[in-house]
């Protein structure tokens, strides 16, 4: 026992005592676990829940929440009229929960099933199942018939495995494309996840495709709901609607006469057609011939299947990428092409523009010229002799246009070069517009200038070409092309209204007057070889180009570019088109041969469609076609004032007292001074006709023979001047009534300019 | 000295095993600990003293504790009894079943006069060696034996008993012996043959947290008890020296299967192992979720199955998502006041025993709290410590009610000194 009063007094000092060692342990032992203990713990979770805080919640909610993806609506694209182009069609997607299978059994069920009806390789499915995931895509955008079996298969998965809760079937969206491939390049479309590959579908993606909504619920580690709601939800936003500038029905005119083109002169390496509003910039129509389906973009043409097929084997996946490359590129704007001697109308227009030449400057073609030691040959070699400046436009003549050139100057040439637009893309709003190829500064020599005085030795877009050409025809204001003229929400509310462009004034309104004047003259008197319609005043350029450089793949002992580009009314200009085939391989190569019938033909649908008002010449009034009245129901006596008042001539048929039927039939396109078959009874009806032969003649030869076959023609690209019919749209010794129309194409039979 | 003896009742058993008694003088010194007012109420408040009060602020601390602790075992076991039990209500109903037993043995043990536990301290030694063994033969479907099982589908825990018995056992051995505690044949010599006794069969079963809060228990007393220093550090090496040859044998094997993948809970090497820390990795996802204010009371996301049995060991976790870190340094800051409480009424006993006995048990939730919240956390192994007035647990919590009860007994008498 130790002493207590020693502690007592100098309870302090004194440690030994077994009072004062129990304190001093017990605050040794408070001290280990209330600070060093308490503390520690309360250090710890304050690391974690501070410091470490986010990335354990995130890490945690990673896990707590099941998130679900909601498709939004990608937005429809209309042409300017509102037609449909492009729309997003409510579909299904098939998707896993692959966490929730239990066991290999299940899975081996889903993948069986799922492979089989969604036709996938039951590997990739089954590998799908084994993933540890709330949320997986089996397939996207199947349509109902997939659904339905998709819905047996969960009830099967549930009773027989129970395991019906894995598969879902969620809203999904996929598009379509009601016009199929009419203006694919422009278009484009989507990939599998709905995402813009090409065209106006992909440069416009982030307004077509909307923001996807979500759903989030929270959720058990079992992976089903909890039993107390946690649900949010982000509505879809659907996608902006785009209406196109493009017109369907301009858009179709030109593609059917596109495709005509390409066949009649077996073109190689697709053709062209690009029609712009000159006013505005506006894309009425873009074609790059040789199409795709929109809605079945991956799969190529037969022919092209075939060859790729003939290749080795590792070749053919390579071939095969390049071949659908190379079939959805949009001719119209990736690719340059020299210009030919549609560049006449920039050369002309900056001559005149600087005042180096008149309408009465004359130029001396011999047939060649030589420029530095070089010899540059005219397409006419035995020359065109003296001309005047719009003389010169008419033939085309290389010589004086290197004259011009000269006259111009390498320093001003390469400011109108610039200033025309060549040497910037356009702007315009599609992916994937190409460059220029045009001489470095100083690198341009005299040789250059005077070949690019008439279009060759450098290379511009299609739509560089159709732009500058707008600029002449419009008062010299170059614009920036577009095809996408408004932007809506989803409910209709306008987002985005696209208004012109005007970059620059390139040349006066009066040099563009009297380029109009100019061209139009030489459209009017080269005819059907410069883009002659008959009522409009057009004015055009043809040009051919050739191909330097490349392999020669045609049978002309060079490839030649066809081109034709022009306007119209050439007095007030709407619209301007350009027409380009790339390397025909028919009968001709020249511009004036292979794209101005082209051209012409679409410019007859074009115009009367876009209501631009015809003025006809007193010879041109002879061709030209009214529609027929109806002339049934009534007597004989009766429909035979009706029709004469109308202007045609009538022949009865039959012996009945009223008109039971006509030919050619109510409101057809029917020549001035025709000849309508009235008949009166049913009898009458089965007579038939022979159609003869009409090509090789002049038009009123063609007049004669049909006449005498009781036929009626309907001439196409009739003018009063040297023109041969080249083709008729019903064939000889085909059998037809008395009275149908026969459309008879006619051509100049004079030499073809350049 | 004389006072003290006349206000004495039955207490002249611990004339007989004491060594001294407290003076005036010292328990003038004690005056900090009680405050004056406290003890004008005492004399008034007549609910919790048959003339002698229970400490009421060490009462309503593990009152309060028990409340809370409640409240957060039913928010935490919610989903999880939805789901097993199919009423989300199974375990808070059993757990208050436990809580009104538990509180009438706590309300008997405080009128209990703690020192007849003095003469049984042997015996219940006894029967915690008794039940160890009895476990052991019996049978288990996880090849862990460490449950009792009883009446109705409730369970002991000889562990438990085996905790209370060697806190028991050493505050009698070092209060008889206080003076010889000293001598390595009186401290090291007995700590080691009963700590080595109960290690060895809670090693069989196998249960080394058990093990390792009963070394930590067996230290703690000692060192209280008396216990020459120099001894503690030859404790600690030759511990180290055991589990090494453990290690070596092999013996350690299951201890380390549950070692695996400590402090790895986050980073993902295999399937296998990101499964084996399930467990912890979703503790520290909950932890990390509460952040500082938590996402409130029963918005825990983590209980959700997400963290298993989130009512047993790891409730913290779920207690840390709900309120936050304030909310758990609070609870914390209360566990320690109850520590700091029961630690120093025991001081104030008038005998050696009480002391020890009082600290001992005190000790041990403060030690228990611990180590759970570092389990949790990933510092220490997920071995199984349950959170006391928290986790859900029959046994454990009647016995650690029982054994509040003791230490308010104790302070029934500490009072006595003041009245």
């Amino acid at each position: 026992m130790e002493n207590n009063g020693k502690i007592h007094k100098n309870s302090k000092k004194a440690a030994k005592g077994p009072n004062q060692r129990l304190r001093q342990r017990t605050a040794v032992l408070i001290i280990m676990i209330l600070v060093v203990g308490f503390g520690a713990a309360i250090a710890r979770l304050g690391f974690l829940t501070i410091v470490d805080g986010s990335t354990l919640q995130e890490a945690a909610v990673a896990q707590q929440l099941k998130d679900t993806t909601i498709p939004a609506k990608r937005g429809t694209i209309y042409d300017s009229n509102g037609k449909v182009l492009a729309e997003s069609a409510s579909v299904w997607q098939v998707v896993l929960s692959p966490i929730y299978f239990e066991n290999d059994e299940q899975r081996e069920a889903a993948a069986k099933g799922l492979s089989e009806i969604l036709e996938l390789d039951y590997d990739n499915v089954y590998e799908k199942t084994t993933q540890e995931s709330y949320y997986v895509v089996v397939k996207r955008k199947i349509e109902a018939e997939a659904r339905d079996k998709v819905l047996e298969l969960i009830d099967e998965l549930s009773d027989e495995y129970d395991c019906g809760s894995v598969v879902q079937l969620l809203d999904d969206y996929k598009r379509y494309y009601p016009q199929n491939d009419l203006a694919s390049c422009v278009i484009g479309f989507t990939g599998s996840e709905e995402q813009g590959l090409e065209g106006v579908e992909y440069q416009y993606d982030d307004y077509l495709s909307g923001t996807p909504g979500r759903i989030i619920t929270a959720k058990n580690a079992q992976g089903t709901d909890m039993p107390f709601k946690y649900e949010q939800s982000v509505e879809a936003e659907d996608g902006n609607n785009i209406y196109l500038t493009i017109d369907e029905t301009v858009q179709s005119i030109c593609e059917k006469y596109m495709k005509q083109g390409i066949a009649d002169n077996n073109v190689l390496n697709r053709g062209v057609c690009i029609a712009m509003d000159v006013n505005t910039g506006a894309i009425i129509s873009m074609v790059t011939v040789g199409g795709y389906d929109l809605n079945d973009p991956f799969t190529l043409p037969e022919e092209t299947k075939k060859e790729i097929k003939k290749l080795p084997e590792d070749e053919q996946l390579q071939a095969e990428n390049e071949a659908l490359a190379a079939m959805w590129r949009n001719k119209a704007i990736t690719d340059t092409y020299m210009p030919g001697s549609v560049f006449k109308i920039c050369t002309a227009s900056m001559a005149l523009e600087e005042g180096k030449i008149s309408d009465n400057t004359s130029f001396n073609c011999t047939g060649s010229m030589t420029v530095s030691d070089k010899t540059i040959h005219c397409h006419e070699l035995g020359g065109h002799g003296s001309q005047n400046f719009v003389q010169a436009i008419c033939n085309s003549c290389n010589p004086a246009f290197i004259q011009i050139g000269q006259l111009v100057g390498m320093n001003k040439f390469n400011q109108y070069y610039q200033g025309f637009g060549f040497s910037q893309k356009t702007g315009i709003d599609l992916p994937g517009e190409a460059e220029d190829t045009f001489w470095a500064d100083g690198e341009m020599t005299e040789v250059d200038l005077a070949v690019a005085s008439f279009g060759q030795n450098f290379a511009i877009t299609p739509i560089q070409m159709v732009t500058a050409v707008s600029a002449v025809a419009n008062g010299g204001y170059v614009l920036e092309p577009y095809v996408v003229s408004k932007i809506t929400d989803s409910q209709g509310n306008v987002i985005k209204n696209v208004e012109k462009t005007v970059k620059r004034q390139v040349i006066s309104k009066s040099t563009s007057d009297k380029m109009n004047e100019i061209l139009g003259y030489n459209t009017a008197t080269a005819g059907a070889t410069a883009g002659y319609v008959a009522g409009y005043k057009i004015a055009g350029k043809t040009g051919t180009s050739e191909k330097i450089g490349s392999k020669v793949i045609s049978h002309f002992s060079e490839d030649y570019i066809a081109s034709f580009c022009g306007y119209a009314p050439a007095d007030d200009p709407q619209i301007a088109m350009l027409v380009f085939f790339d390397t025909p391989s028919g009968d001709a190569y020249y511009g004036s041969q292979v794209a101005s019938p082209v051209f012409i033909n679409i410019m007859s649908e074009v115009l009367p469609y876009l209501d631009i008002k015809t003025e006809y010449t007193e010879s041109e009034l002879e061709y030209v076609d009214v529609s027929a009245g109806d002339y049934t129901g009534i007597s004989v006596s009766e429909a035979e004032a009706a029709a004469k008042a109308d202007g045609f001539t009538t022949t009865v048929k039959g012996d009945g007292e009223k008109v039971i039927a006509q030919i050619p039939s109510v409101s057809s396109k029917v020549p001035t001074g025709g000849n309508i078959v009235l008949y009166t009874d049913d009898s009458s009806r089965n007579e038939t006709v022979m159609v003869p032969n009409l090509v090789g003649y002049s038009p009123s030869e063609v007049n004669n023979v049909a006449s005498a076959y009781g036929l009626n023609v309907s001439f196409s690209g009739a003018s009063d001047t040297g023109v041969v019919s080249t083709s008729q749209d019903i064939a000889s010794g085909t059998t037809v009534s008395p009275g149908t129309v026969i459309t008879v194409s006619f051509s100049s039979s004079a030499t073809f300019n350049d | 000295m004389a006072p003290n003896h006349r206000m004495m009742l039955k207490a002249d058993i611990n004339r007989f095993y004491d060594d001294e008694y407290y003076s005036e003088q010292k328990i003038k010194q004690e005056k900090f600990f009680v405050r004056p007012s406290r003890q004008r109420k005492m004399k008034k408040t007549k609910i919790f003293s048959i003339g002698m009060g229970i400490d009421l602020p060490f009462c309503v601390i593990i009152l309060i504790l028990l409340t809370i602790g409640t409240i957060m075992m039913f928010s935490a076991s919610y989903a999880f009894s939805y789901y097993t039990q199919g009423d989300s209500y199974y375990f808070l109903t059993r757990q208050l079943i436990f809580i009104a037993i538990g509180l009438f043995a706590m309300c008997i043990m405080s009128f209990f006069n703690y020192n007849k536990l003095h003469r049984i301290a042997p015996i219940v030694l006894a029967i915690s060696y008794l039940t160890l063994l009895v476990v052991l033969f019996l049978p288990s479907d996880s090849g862990v034996k460490r449950w009792i099982p009883l009446f109705g589908g409730f369970n002991i825990q000889p562990s438990e008993i085996a905790k209370f018995a060697m806190i028991l056992f050493f505050a009698h051995w070092a209060s008889k012996y206080y003076n010889k505690m000293q001598f390595a044949r009186y401290s090291v010599l007995p700590g080691a043959v009963v700590f080595g006794t109960t290690a060895m069969l809670l090693f069989l079963e196998p249960h080394y947290s058990g093990i390792v809060i009963i070394a930590i228990l067996t230290v703690l007393m000692l060192y209280i008890g008396g216990m020459k220093t120099k001894y503690l550090f030859i404790g600690f090496a030759l511990m180290v020296v055991l589990v090494l040859i453990l290690a070596v044998t092999g013996g350690l094997s299951y201890a380390m299967s549950r070692m695996d993948g400590w402090g790895q809970a986050l980073i993902y090497t295999d399937e296998k192992m990101w499964q084996t820390t399930w467990q912890t990795r979703n503790s520290l996802y909950a932890i990390g979720s509460g952040g500082l204010w938590g996402l409130g009371l029963g918005q825990s996301r983590q209980k959700y199955l997400y963290l298993p049995e989130p009512q047993n060991d790891f409730i913290f976790a779920i207690v840390v998502e709900e309120l936050g870190f304030i909310g758990a340094t609070i609870i914390l800051l209360i566990f320690a006041l109850l520590v700091w409480r029961g630690i120093t009424l025991s001081l104030r006993a008038k005998d050696k025993f009480g002391k020890l006995l009082g600290i001992g048990l005190t000790s041990q939730i403060g030690i228990q709290v611990v180590l759970n919240i570092l389990v949790i956390t990933d510092w220490l192994p997920n071995t199984g410590i349950s959170l006391p007035f928290f986790s859900y647990g029959g046994s454990s919590l009647i016995m650690l009610l029982a054994q509040m009860g003791i230490v308010l007994s104790i302070s029934r008498t500490a009072n006595i000194e003041r009245q």
